[in-house]
């Protein structure tokens, strides 16, 4: 375990059990105490990360691996966007709301846990513990949708714990331990691989599908669309993200898909990833539901993320870490500004939104934003993790690949062009007259991850440079 | 400014000031026309009279020398046109038939201005831009003449026959200039190309088919018949009688002579199309039964005279195809401007309602007489002279042939004049034109000056040649013998005895008709062989445009619009009906049933770990 | 020797208590204390691996996801309570089976004994938990607090919602 990062897993923790008791009789001291732990955290990680002598040091002292730095840096931005945007969208009252925030912030730890550890065993635990968190947060507003897409969520992942406590079984039998230092040293040496890479797939397969890549996606549209609001983004942005699709870059770097150990474990992945990419776009298409298609969306995005770690050539890590966090930024806007939408005209059905563009213009703006950074449009960040996806299949002769991760991304942005037409273009429709802009509060946050989404863009040269620094460390 | 540019300048700027003017204006349209074409023809004979002299521009940076130069055929050329323009531009001062006056004059500035530079260009791409520029006019020309759909209709028909000639005429001067490594003509002829590899052969016969397209040869002539009653008598004394014949036959004359050595087999070629030229038009417009129409086969048929004397090769033969030239559209266009009038006195065209009109309209009358014969070939008028040097020409080259097929095409045009003037002028006066009167002074004008020059021509048959042919042969870089001169012999009596079977022939197809000269062919035309045949013709089954349009023209676009509705299926319907289909089947899919999830689930699993598990996971 | 037997007899008492109890939440709690006994065996027995993930995964683990999804469906399940009496019978047969093993069971655990190896890692449940798997029990931690706040979010508005 990374002990440099411990404090941002202690401290919310702490936060977490601290606000019941503050929160008793002033319910509001609840929001104030989770946004200063995560605002207090995400400060500290960018002086860790930006300070100017770090960036003018091309990022070479960045502590541990880079990799867990950033994700845990992710993780408090996004957790800071869903509490800052809970706090002014909780309606009044809700009795368990100190228990919400608690909830946010143990799995704000947990996220933490994930991306320091260096054991499976551990990793296992703290996704456990993710994975009961999403459950409650799920059910939040105890709508029968909520209740319906938490339970498909549990057991529908349920036999991921199952592969991954049966494969971390195997792992311990054959290999002796558990951490990944080990499996490193074994994958490099050249003792032959069969059952470790055996009980490392059942494991991946274990991630697989808590990460929601098609075969295994069934809960994802359930789940986001039942989900209470502002819990989508969170589960969407970040949650599921870190409780399945880091294990798998970080599986992918420690099996050394690059130098051909595995290869059948690496061109299965690559295979899901399409196939997530294919489906995922597909469905899409044809969504009547804002957060449905968005569900779909992300199913889709994460097939970029899995493609390019089932190559596992340094670029293509890059490359998938840069579609996380950029993932992260675009999915927690889009998510962020259909909860606006449903607070303000009471549905996410496209078919009854139009014309939200005059009465909305931030919503607007923002989803523009983010939506064209899914579909890759530069000069935005997505664009340039999309590119280095498809730069490394192409440079590793995978023609086919490249060109479809190229064409699905077209349909991105027909699908997405079609959802900003029905609800943001266009004419009034009687569900959105009368409807006013959500409040700045509520707009902070959207306009805040847009900002990151056009600055990633930017400033990408100083990003690749961090991302390098990543890259080689994870991977040699 | 150079005096070479006043003739292409002038009339533009003249034409593009009549737009500016408002119609209600009475005769100041008119005016401004003939004085532009006036001073444009004064111009042009100074050119004449002055020594050759070249103006050079350098033009698309200097990638193209724009030279215009006036050797003595150009300044001929640009002299003639000049002489058409102004003689039409008075004409048509009081012609009622000839659509808005501000475009008739518009187009008939344009044109003469276009025409003047397609006559000088030396440089052959400068050249093809005048060339171009007349086919836009030639378009607005006859579709502004009339407001009638007809109109529209014919002059898309000139539009694409026209236009797809000319693009052969770009790819031949493309490929002319590519071998002979300059544009310019005069350089070329230094160093003239020859026949004797493929390139060459299908340059010169690109060039071929734009020149005698032009000039309106069979079988791209077919819009000018249509043209002939869908537009004015001023536009078809103008274009298809004058000016088309003029840079038709100039270009045919530079082309296979002055760029190209032709051999044996080219000149058969040109000699087999001038005659089939003759005799295929003379032979439509024999049972014509529309003054206009009657004329504008003619002018087709005399083409045939003039590609013939070219295709002679020898001097003799080209002087008498440049000299029919001349006298083709001096006659022509005369012969046109008497069935302008006749058209504006009586109101009809058609002859079976025309008769009797010589007392009424002797002016006219006496015109027409003098250019029929002119254009038969009667002597001493200008037509004769010229044909008997085609004749010449001909019979030198040894295809008695072919010199057998311009007579009897010379018998059938004097038959149908006969028919003409005999039904328009003679005979009985219907009841409905008691009160017709002769035409206005400046409708008499022009028709009596070009009558008086084909006598003139004809009685002093040596002052064109000395002054016009004789010097453009010289352009053309040929030494010829003496070429003037009446001669009695033996191609002399031949003419008398085609005239006579001309009037035997026509007191019998008058007897065979009853006595109505309108009908004194109705014996040819419905002759045992020749009546299918021009039941055919009538059929439009021999005009290749509207066989074109008819048969090949809808199956190609329709095949065409196929192949665009398949690309469009290939980029549009497809792909959107593919993923529309995908999605909807993965939307069917997703019914959120739980059992269903979870077989899925379970289902992956499996197949995942069996697969790895029989690729090596387990070994 | 009395300490195993005890252990034994009190994972066999909450087995038993789990599969009576009239509430799902208590079946849930039974459940975890089984697995409390197993794994306290697995340590006495000189496997704190074993112990260790046991304690982790089915004390922990699955006992927060059981009692999070009893919150869930509680309301549904006390409206219709469930016909009981048939497993009355339970505790006869397990008395009998338990007879039955006293008679038959010790030859066969002594057969398997002299198979079993020489367990490597011994030593106590301190450091088991602490030297070799203190990330885990910051998992557990995190686990426990997790519980706790499931309970405290679901549990609220069932009350409120009757």
């Amino acid at each position: 375990m990374d002990k440099g990062l411990l404090a941002y897993l202690l401290i919310p923790l702490l936060s977490a059990v601290i606000i019941p008791f503050a929160a008793r009789t002033r319910p509001k001291m609840a929001d104030i105490l989770a946004n200063v732990t995560l605002l207090a955290g995400l400060a500290n990680l960018l002086w860790l990360a930006l300070r100017p002598s770090m960036i003018a040091g091309g990022f070479a002292d960045i502590p541990g691996d880079g990799l867990s730095l950033l994700l845990v840096a992710a993780v408090y931005l996004v957790g800071l966007c869903v509490t800052f945007f809970s706090a002014y969208f909780i309606e009044e009252g809700l009795p368990n709301r100190p228990a919400y925030y608690s909830l946010l912030l143990v799995s704000v730890a947990a996220m933490t846990g994930v991306v320091t550890t260096t054991d499976f065993f551990t990793l296992y635990v703290f996704i456990e513990v993710l994975a009961v968190t999403s459950f409650a947060l799920i059910t939040t507003d105890d709508s029968s949708a909520g209740i319906e897409g938490a339970l498909k969520y549990f057991f529908l992942t349920f036999p991921a714990s199952v592969l991954i406590i049966v494969g971390i079984a195997i792992l311990m039998m054959t290999l002796g331990s558990l951490s990944y230092e080990n499996l490193r040293l074994f994958m490099a040496s050249d003792a032959p691989a069969g059952p470790v890479t055996f009980a490392s797939a059942l494991i991946m397969l274990g991630f697989i599908v808590k990460s929601g890549v098609v075969p295994f996606h069934t809960w994802t549209p359930d789940a986001y669309q039942g989900a209470y609001a502002p819990v989508s983004a969170h589960l969407a942005g970040i949650v599921t993200k870190i409780s399945g699709v880091y294990a798998i870059i970080k599986l992918a770097t420690l099996l050394r898909f690059f130098d051909g150990r595995a290869q059948a474990l690496s061109e299965m992945l690559m295979f899901l990833g399409m196939l997530s990419i294919a489906v995922g776009a597909l469905a899409a298409l044809k969504q009547t539901n804002f957060k449905r298609m968005l569900a779909f969306s992300s199913i889709s995005q994460i097939g970029y993320i899995v493609l390019a770690a089932g190559l596992g050539t340094p670029l293509a890590i890059m490359g998938a870490v840069f579609h996380l966090i950029n993932h992260a930024t675009f999915k927690t806007v889009l998510f962020l500004n259909s909860a606006s939408l449903e607070k303000s005209t009471g549905t996410t059905d496209m078919d009854k939104l139009g014309g939200m563009e005059h009465s909305m213009p931030w919503t607007s703006w923002t989803s523009i934003v983010a939506l064209l950074s899914t579909a890759g449009v530069p000069p935005l960040s997505g664009f340039w993790s999309k590119l280095l996806i498809i730069l490394a299949l192409w440079e590793s002769g995978l023609r086919v690949y490249a060109v479809l991760a190229l064409l699905f991304s077209i349909v991105t942005l027909a699908y997405f062009m079609m959802m900003q037409k029905k609800v943001f273009f266009g004419k009034k429709t009687p569900a959105s007259e009368r409807v006013q802009e959500v409040s700045a509060p509520l707009l902070a946050p959207v306009v805040l991850m847009s900002a990151i989404i056009v600055a990633l863009g930017l400033l990408f040269p100083y990003f690749y440079a961090y991302v390098k620094v990543v890259a080689e460390r994870i991977i040699l | 400014m150079n005096l070479i540019l006043i003739p292409i300048i002038l009339p533009i700027v003249s034409a593009l000031a009549l737009l500016l003017i408002s119609e209600r204006t009475r005769y100041l349209k008119e005016l401004l026309a003939i004085c532009a074409s006036v001073v444009s023809l004064l111009a042009a004979a100074n050119i004449f009279l002055l020594p050759a002299q070249t103006v050079s521009y350098a033009w698309l940076g200097s990638a193209i020398s724009f030279t215009l130069s006036t050797d003595t055929l150009s300044a001929f050329l640009l002299l003639a046109a000049g002489l058409f323009s102004a003689a039409i531009s008075i004409y048509s001062f009081s012609m009622p038939n000839k659509g808005p006056a501000k475009w008739f004059f518009f187009n008939l500035l344009m044109t003469q201005a276009f025409a003047s530079g397609a006559a000088l260009a030396d440089n052959m791409v400068a050249m093809l831009f005048f060339w171009e520029g007349l086919l836009v006019f030639l378009y607005t020309f006859i579709a502004l003449s009339q407001t009638t759909y007809a109109a529209k209709r014919t002059a898309m028909k000139a539009f694409l026959i026209n236009g797809a000639t000319d693009i052969c005429l770009l790819v031949g001067i493309t490929i002319t200039g590519y071998i002979a490594g300059t544009m310019s003509m005069s350089e070329i002829s230094h160093n003239k190309l020859t026949l004797d590899y493929g390139w060459s052969v299908f340059a010169y016969v690109l060039l071929l088919i734009g020149a005698v397209s032009k000039a309106g040869a069979f079988p791209f002539h077919t819009w000018i018949p249509d043209a002939a009653t869908d537009s004015s008598a001023s536009f078809m004394a103008f274009v298809p009688a004058a000016i088309d014949k003029l840079l038709g036959i100039y270009f045919l004359a530079r082309a296979s002579i002055y760029l190209f050595v032709l051999n044996g087999t080219m000149q058969l070629v040109l000699m087999t199309l001038g005659a089939v030229t003759i005799l295929v038009a003379v032979m439509m417009a024999l049972v014509q039964k529309d003054y206009k129409r009657l004329l504008s086969y003619h002018a087709v048929s005399q083409t045939g005279y003039m590609i013939l004397g070219i295709g002679t090769l020898n001097p003799i033969g080209i002087a008498g195809g440049l000299f029919h030239m001349i006298n083709h559209a001096t006659y022509k266009s005369c012969l046109f401007m008497t069935s302008g009038s006749v058209e504006r006195q009586a109101g009809t065209t058609d002859l079976s309602k025309l008769g009797g009109l010589f007392r009424a309209m002797p002016v006219t009358g006496l015109c027409f007489i003098i250019a029929a014969a002119a254009i038969s070939g009667i002597a001493p008028l200008n037509g004769f002279f010229s044909k008997e040097l085609v004749y010449k020409g001909t019979l030198d080259t040894g295809y008695t042939i072919f010199f057998l097929a311009a007579e009897l095409g010379s018998f059938l045009t004097l038959a149908s004049f006969l028919k003409l003037g005999h039904s328009v002028f003679f005979g009985v006066r219907p009841e409905n034109l008691k009160e017709t009167k002769e035409a206005p002074f400046s409708m008499l004008l022009p028709m009596l000056g070009l009558a008086a020059i084909c006598v003139v021509f004809g009685f002093g048959a040596q002052l064109p040649i000395n002054w016009f042919i004789s010097p453009s042969l010289e352009a053309l870089n040929i030494r010829h013998g003496i070429l003037t001169g009446f001669h009695p012999d033996k191609l002399y009596f031949l003419s008398v005895i085609v005239i006579l079977a001309a009037v035997i022939n026509h007191l019998l197809g008058l007897a065979a008709g009853g006595g109505k000269a309108d009908k004194a062919s109705d014996h040819i035309h419905y002759a045992p062989v020749l009546k299918e045949a021009y039941a055919m013709a009538e059929r439009r089954v021999f005009d290749i445009y509207e066989v074109g349009m008819d048969r090949v023209v809808p199956a190609f676009s329709y095949a065409l619009f196929k192949v665009d509705r398949f690309f469009d299926w290939v980029i549009d319907t497809a792909p959107s009906g593919a993923a529309g289909f995908l999605g909807n089947t993965s939307r069917r899919f997703h019914t959120g049933s739980y059992p269903l999830y979870m077989a899925l689930t379970l289902a992956g699993a499996i197949i995942y770990i069996l697969l790895l598990a029989s690729n090596g996971g387990l070994k | 020797m009395i300490y195993h037997t005890l252990l034994f007899a009190l994972a066999a008492v909450f087995a038993l208590w789990a599969v009576m109890a009239r509430k799902l939440l208590v079946s849930a709690i039974m459940l975890a204390l089984v697995s409390v006994c197993v794994s306290l065996i697995f340590f006495d027995f000189g496997a704190p691996w074993a112990g260790v993930f046991e304690l982790s995964v089915c004390a922990g683990l699955i006992t927060v996801l059981f009692v999070g999804a009893v919150s869930l469906i509680r309301a549904e399940d006390e409206k219709r309570p469930e016909n009981r009496a048939r497993f009355y019978a339970l505790p006869f047969a397990a008395a009998i089976f338990a007879i039955a093993a006293w008679f038959y069971l010790p030859a066969f655990v002594e057969e398997l004994a002299a198979g079993a190896k020489i367990g490597s890692g011994g030593g106590s449940i301190g450091r088991a938990l602490w030297g070799m798997r203190r990330p885990d029990l910051l998992g557990q931690v995190l686990m426990l607090a997790a519980g706790v706040f499931v309970i405290k979010s679901v549990f609220p508005r069932r009350t409120q919602s009757k």
